[in-house]
């Protein structure tokens, strides 16, 4: 904010937020600006945790504020117009890219209090949700009555639903049962400047235009969304696990592109490359193997399962794969969150990062060869791994990971090295015909990269953000779209 | 300031960027603030800890915000292999604070009420159940706590009736002196350990040979501070009330009818998380012939927070347990229970809400149901 916050101007504008909101709900507390300016991304993690030695200091919001609901973001956002103040929406600070800081200041928009269930329609199999309910609160509650959004990612328990549609999130069931985007039946929205707009009441018409594919993963820099509707599933009756080794990478993906083709609808498919399967398969699951590891999942009616299984181990079989059993995959799954807990998580003073990507099938191999050389040879104090998680029916996601044990001291020369590697990385995975991200987001960590992703149609984007945010105020510093 | 432990710092690494276990803690849901999560407070201690920071007001009243119910701990995966312990760093920084002279004035009256009536509210002890009661030689000392002696004189009543039914000898320590738990839990050790001599000596002058304790945070404080603090109790057995109870229903002392309903537990912190005590308030509500003892969807380790240790809030004594409440009432409806069972006063005094569901100590539940 361009005000003094010793200043009666800043009281003012306080005091107008704390009469929209409650006072109790409006924060200047040193505490909440210093948690609230610290996400999941490495940067900011980097820079608090070297401020004990180094000059620094970190951008941070002015003020938080927790509205309860549309009409009271609206009313935020009207404020924040009229006072040209940045609002950046928070919602389980969660995110990996840097979405969710306060760059330039502000205002953050914390979502949390929008958090009811309102409604599940058993008929229908939807759900109606305030966007700022942890994931895993309402999958507890969907549980409860046997259902299930099947939206399972390793954040679940930290994120909120409306962090998954800003960024479009992922799980691990995303193969049969899509990204979060594809569970979005409509949603309630706030635009930049006020105007609380309900999408149609189903995705799939012959009305125009989508709007919701508007919002989603727009990563607030184009309004709020508030509430959404979400299809749900009943749990399945089985789920069946099984695991595989193949004598390489490529057979692995030709096992996974074989399973998705031939429609087989596997829950999930886990690839993990040579370095990995070694690394964090030996590490966490104590399972010592060679190879690239494949743990598969099929879910849904028993008969079916073990039919679709049966058909599995076939196209494995016939691959050279060696079959593990049913108990690794097992034990994969109960497993499947503990590597985001230190002491399995990476830890500063590591410098690290997620380079995932994803392309078709036709690509993906070359793209993940293209990264994975640029990385060793460019950077060899950094390690490569790799795995691919989230597969499609045309191709597969990237899950790749640098990893540098000790980095420089120098936060600028860490920084310099970090984002350098990311340029690398990410502009080779593009020019072999990948894309920056497919389910972290774009944020502020690739915020630089995206006009290049997109060339010449990203003035699409950038005349929609001046069209629907005039004053520049939504979560400035993101995707690309600057001040 | 006090040096930090490596446990601590280790607490603080592994905690200050880690949103896990998020979804776990109450004192987030309730201004729902990042400072009021476990990586927020582990952020604001490596602040203090490892970047030289003072303690400003909002991190203090972050630190006093903290439940220490932890919960963090059972949902953290990591908690095994590494052992982060975000209510012990906490009460660790609790300590710093009161050190610096920076403890919130209304973390000062509650000390003063506990140094001056023993009681965090500064009640007249004449008003305590305990003020009343004379003290005689027994086997068995019953030691109530302040949320019964002060506001549940029924549940002491009750107490006694059990006692009476199973013809065991009692007494109760006249005008209760305070176990020295809250003053520690609030970052006052030397006055916790003042207060638990103190206690200690009225305790073993009794001549009892059992101490039987009815809250949980003093049960905590007897069983495991004590040895800590060099406060001895002699050979005096110490037992929870729900231990007690089972070992005279396992006796054939204590016999309770048929009931009928759907009953439900709210687990307790003190009891459950720091001292493993789950299945004895079972076990009792299992005797009771015919009940349909039925779990909430959070339970045992994974309870819900009743705010046993929640004494104040953003710089005022913790008036939010409604909120507590709330939320474990809707899981207590979902199972469809008739009778939702607490282990602790506090539990109690949160769940006062609307609603149709009876809630019973454990000592009125069983009082309710024995056969006389």
């Amino acid at each position: 904010m361009k005000v003094a916050q010793n200043s009666y101007m800043f009281s003012m504008i306080v005091f107008e937020l704390q009469d929209i909101v409650g006072r109790e709900y409006v924060s200047t507390r040193a505490a909440d600006k210093e948690t609230y300016s610290i996400d999941f991304f490495w940067i900011p993690e980097m820079w608090h945790d070297r401020q004990s030695t180094w000059d620094l200091t970190r951008p941070m919001a002015d003020v938080i504020v927790h509205p309860a609901d549309a009409d009271e973001v609206s009313k935020v956002l009207k404020i924040a117009n009229n006072y040209k103040i940045p609002v950046t929406v928070w919602g389980g600070g969660s995110g990996s890219q840097g979405g969710a800081l306060p760059v330039f200041g502000g205002i953050i928009l914390d979502t949390k209090r929008m958090d009811k269930i309102y409604e599940i329609d058993q008929n229908s199999m939807t759900v109606e949700v305030g966007t700022g309910i942890i994931m895993q609160n309402l999958e507890w509650e969907l549980e409860s009555l046997g259902l299930s959004t099947m939206h399972d990612p390793g954040s679940a328990r930290c994120a909120t639903v409306g962090g998954f549609i800003a960024h479009r999130g992922t799980g691990v069931l995303s193969n049969k049962y899509g990204k979060l985007e594809d569970m979005i039946v409509n949603m309630e929205v706030v635009t930049p400047t006020g105007e609380i707009i309900r999408t149609l009441p189903v995705p799939k018409t012959a009305c125009g235009p989508d709007l919701n594919q508007i919002f989603i993963g727009s990563e607030g820099t184009l309004g709020v969304v508030t509430k959404v509707t979400l299809t749900v599933h009943r749990l399945p009756e089985v789920r069946q696990f099984r695991a595989f080794i193949f004598p390489d990478l490529g057979t692995g993906l030709q096992v996974g592109q074989k399973l998705m083709t031939e429609h087989l609808q596997p829950a999930v498919i886990r690839l993990y490359n040579e370095e990995e399967t070694h690394e964090l398969i030996r590490k966490v699951l104590g399972i010592e193997k060679h190879g690239a590891y494949m743990v598969i999942c099929f879910d849904g009616k028993k008969k079916m399962v073990e039919l679709q299984m049966n058909y599995a181990r076939e196209i494995a079989g016939e691959a050279s794969g060696e079959d593990l059993g049913e108990e690794p995959g097992e034990v994969w799954w109960k497993n499947r969150y503990k590597f985001f807990f230190p002491p399995y998580m990476y830890q500063l003073p590591q410098c690290f990062g997620t380079l995932d990507t994803v392309a078709t099938y036709s690509r993906i191999e070359g793209i993940y060869l293209a990264m994975k050389q640029v990385v060793n040879t460019k950077y060899p104090e950094a390690r490569f791994i790799g795995h691919f998680s989230h597969w499609f029916h045309w191709g597969c996601m990237l899950y790749a990971r640098f990893i540098i044990d000790h980095p420089p001291e120098d936060p600028n020369e860490v920084l310099f090295l970090h984002n350098n590697i990311w340029n690398d990385a990410m502009r080779a995975a593009m020019d072999a015909g990948g894309v920056l991200n497919e389910h972290h987001g774009i944020g502020l960590k690739l915020s630089r990269l995206t006009p290049e992703l997109y060339g010449q149609a990203f003035e699409i984007i950038r005349t929609l953000k001046k069209s629907l945010d005039p004053n520049g105020i939504m979560n400035p510093g993101k995707l690309g779209l600057g001040l | 300031m006090t040096l930090i432990s490596k446990e601590h710092q280790n607490t603080i690494e592994a905690c200050r960027y880690c949103p896990m276990c998020r979804h776990s803690c109450p004192s987030e849901f309730i201004r729902y603030r990042e400072s009021d999560t476990p990586r927020g407070r582990a952020i604001l201690l490596y602040n203090v800890y490892e970047s030289g920071m003072e303690f400003e007001p909002s991190t203090i009243e972050s630190m006093y915000n903290c439940f220490l119910c932890g919960a963090c701990k059972s949902w953290c995966a990591g908690y095994e292999l590494g052992g982060y312990d975000i209510p012990a760093l906490v009460r660790h920084a609790r300590q710093d604070i009161v050190s610096q002279g920076k403890a919130p004035a209304i973390v000062e009256r509650i000390r003063n009420g506990l140094m001056e009536n023993d009681n965090p509210e500064n009640l007249d002890k004449n008003g305590a159940y305990t003020a009343g009661v004379e003290e005689h030689a027994a086997e068995v000392l019953l030691l109530l706590g302040p949320g019964i002696d002060y506001h549940y004189h029924e549940i002491a009543q009750d107490v006694e009736r059990i006692s009476r039914k199973i013809d065991v000898s009692y007494t109760f320590l006249q005008r209760e002196p305070d176990s020295g738990k809250i003053l520690d839990l609030l970052g006052y050790p030397d006055e916790a350990k003042d207060k638990a001599q103190s206690l200690a000596d009225r305790i073993k002058r009794s001549g009892c040979r059992t101490v039987v304790v009815c809250d949980p945070m003093v049960y905590d404080a007897l069983r495991s501070d004590y040895k800590n603090w060099g406060v001895s109790l002699d050979d005096i057995e110490v037992m929870h009330l729900t231990e007690f109870l089972v070992y005279h229903i396992r006796q054939g002392n204590l016999k309770l009818q048929t009931a009928n309903q759907k009953v439900t537990l709210l687990d307790s912190e003190f009891l459950g998380r720091y001292q493993g005590i789950y299945e004895a308030p079972r076990e009792i509500i299992k005797n009771s012939a015919g009940v349909d003892f039925v779990e909430m969807q959070w339970h045992g380790e994974y309870m819900l927070s009743s705010g046993e240790a929640a004494f104040t809030f953003d710089d005022d004594l913790f008036s939010e347990g409604g909120v507590l409440g709330e939320k474990i009432l809707c899981h207590a409806a979902k199972v469809e229970a008739e009778i939702l069972i607490t282990l602790s006063a506090t539990a109690k005094r949160h769940l006062r809400g609307n609603t149709d569901i009876e809630i019973l100590d454990i000592a009125e539940f069983v009082a309710l149901r024995m056969i006389e």
